[in-house]
């Protein structure tokens, strides 16, 4: 606390000596932030790093104004270690330790993200030494940062700075489509499916087991897929079948399963997921058996038509199906009835008899 | 000549046994409840897996890859084993060395009317059986037609692809349905009707042991299958008879299937 008053009042009395006689902006900040601005809001103000980087140290008073921060928040309460002038020696290589140098910076405030973002696999990578890795402020910017996810769009557009193939998939997907051209807010952006800080490796086998998961928290909300006029029914169907079932007991198993099973995306796609309707999906009849062999790689003929296509067994979609197990259905307490009832008879009989 | 036809008496009691199942059949048997008991203890968990009890089995088995691999292979010995029992059968039946006891006659429908009508005191008269009555040859070819339902669409499932390469796909599933409730029926058939009267029923309480020693006493043969007895008789004069029984197969009296 006390370091953070003395920084203030440092901030307060080079703007006293320094600036008697700034212009008053519509956006109103602290007194302390306008003090630090009397050098920082010179636009060539930058830092040579020993890598031959320059870092500028110019803010830009009106986007820190408009950040979600402008009023709430004094450069210091960042900048700790910025008590007065002349700020403390630090020493940075390149650019890229610059950033890191602040990364730490944020948890103040934002404990709860930070710990979650510990264990991302952004973090993972940073931990290993990948310096490439993404901190808070490659994502949410530094003094720009705004609310986000306004709009919706945004937020996939911030991780195609980095993944920009995936990203152009996903514009072409169902969901992209819709979020992109219809401004649909119902649809999912990356931080949907991957969360947003505590972002796990999607190419483990315990994130594609738990991805039925992740597309039923949509697709098995009754209210949302009644809008758009598509079945809740599809998880259960899923479920019920071989796959299905695999995949959750995949999942509950400590060990890694030794064989990989089907789950959504293996047929529908991930990124460039489209509309079952869409002549294109690959779960479109006619693109079916591709799909099928990507796992089952001698199957050719009628093979697709051994999956029900997410329908129930009824007498129009699978005919055979149905009528076997209504004959079941019929049979089973039939045998069962009669072979009880026979040894009851019996019973009665031996007792009466004697 | 085959020890398992040899009459058996006890010296103590002096209750004489006759031999009614032969070596092979009663490994059969063995073999069949092993296989059964596996394949349902890995099979039903599969199709109730969504019940707290397979939720539970299928992990404390070792997971649901083992517990596939093991009702695959327990369904390739059953498969084995109906293959041995078809063959065995077959080949006694051409050489005449058993007749065909086990096939279903107009005697065994009168025969379950017949006792329907004597447990509801509509008569006095009991039905009087030969080698096998009515109930163990609706169970024995219960078991012959289940069988080969479970084998084909265990196979189906085994096999999809190859399958739908000759086959239409909207097989694979219809074996599926088939395959659980056909499995289920048989589990529940055992339970209830096998299991009554094999060990259940007051007549055999606690435990027919008749298909694991071979033996059944005279005295039982009389009650339960009369008419075999009956045949047997007349060879059964000397001690030691029933060895001549064996030379006189054609009678229906050797080993015909369980």
């Amino acid at each position: 606390m006390a370091t953070r008053y003395l920084g203030l009042l440092g901030g307060l009395l080079i703007a006293a000596l320094t600036c008697a006689g700034s212009e008053a902006r519509a956006v109103t900040l602290a007194p302390e932030v306008q003090a630090c601005l009397e050098c920082h809001r010179e636009p060539s103000m930058e830092l040579m790093l020993p890598s031959g980087e320059s870092r500028s140290l110019y803010v830009d008073e009106e986007h820190f104004a408009n950040s979600i921060h402008g009023d709430k928040l004094s450069c210091t309460d960042c900048h700790s270690d910025i008590e007065g002038y002349p700020h403390p020696e630090r020493t940075f290589k390149n650019l890229r330790e610059f950033t890191l140098g602040y990364y730490e910076n944020c948890k103040g405030c934002h404990f709860d993200n930070y710990t979650k973002s510990l264990d991302s696999v952004h973090y993972a990578f940073l931990s290993k030494g990948d310096l490439k890795a993404p901190l808070c402020v490659d994502c949410h910017g530094a003094h720009d940062v705004t609310k986000p996810g306004v709009p919706k769009s945004q937020i996939s557009k911030t991780c195609a700075r980095c993944h920009a193939g995936v990203y152009q998939q996903y514009a072409q997907s169902v969901h992209g489509q819709a979020l992109l051209h219809e401004k649909n807010g119902d649809v999912p952006v990356c931080t949907d499916c991957h969360r947003s800080h505590n972002i796990e490796d999607p190419r483990t086998v315990a994130f594609r087991l738990k991805s039925p998961e992740i597309c039923a928290r949509c697709h098995g909300d009754e209210k949302l897929m009644q809008k758009y006029n598509l079945s809740t029914g599809v998880l259960q169907s899923y479920l019920k079948d071989f796959h299905g079932m695999t995949a959750s007991f995949y999942s509950k198993e400590k060990a890694s399963p030794s064989a990989l099973t089907a789950v959504c995306t293996d047929c529908h796609g991930v990124h460039d997921i489209l509309s079952a309707k869409d002549p294109k999906s690959s779960v479109m009849q006619a693109n079916l058996e591709k799909v099928c062999q990507k796992c089952h790689p001698g199957s050719t003929g009628s093979f697709p038509a051994a999956w029900l296509r997410h329908y129930e067994p009824t007498p129009e979609k699978a005919p055979l199906v149905y009528y076997v197990k209504l004959i079941y259905q019929i049979f089973i307490p039939f045998v069962v009835v009669g072979l009880m009832l026979q040894i009851l008879l019996h019973i009665w009989r031996v007792v009466v008899s004697r | 000549m085959p020890s398992h036809l040899r009459v058996a008496g006890t010296e103590k009691s002096h209750t004489s046994f006759l031999v009614r199942f032969s070596l092979r059949q009663r490994l059969e048997h063995f073999s069949i409840m092993l296989l059964f008991t596996m394949l349902a203890l890995t099979g039903l968990p599969q199709e109730f897996f969504e019940a707290r009890w397979a939720q539970w089995l299928i992990p404390a088995l070792g997971g649901i890859d083992r517990v596939r691999w093991v009702h695959r292979l327990c369904g390739i010995l059953f498969t084995i084993g109906a293959v041995e029992h078809l063959g065995a059968v077959v080949f006694l039946v051409v050489t005449k060395r058993i007749n065909l006891s086990m096939v279903p006659s107009k005697k065994d429908f009168r025969d379950a009317i017949l006792t329907l009508r004597y447990y509801f005191g509509a008569t006095e008269e009991e039905a009087q059986f030969d080698r096998f009555d009515y109930r163990q040859k609706f169970e024995y070819w219960g078991l012959i037609f289940g069988s080969v339902v479970m084998i084909v669409t265990g196979f189906i499932l085994y096999f999809p692809a190859l399958t739908a390469r000759i086959l239409p796909g909207d097989l694979i599933p219809a074996a599926k349905v088939a395959h659980a409730s056909e499995g289920l029926l048989a589990f529940l058939i055992v339970i209830i009707w096998h299991v009554y009267n094999a060990h259940l029923n007051p007549d055999v309480f606690p435990f027919d042991t008749s298909i694991f020693t071979g033996r059944v006493s005279e005295e039982r043969m009389l009650k339960e299958h009369p008419l075999e007895l009956e045949r047997l008789r007349p060879q059964r004069r000397q001690p030691h008879s029933a060895e001549a029984v064996a030379n006189v197969p054609q009678k229906g009296t050797g080993s015909g299937p369980p």
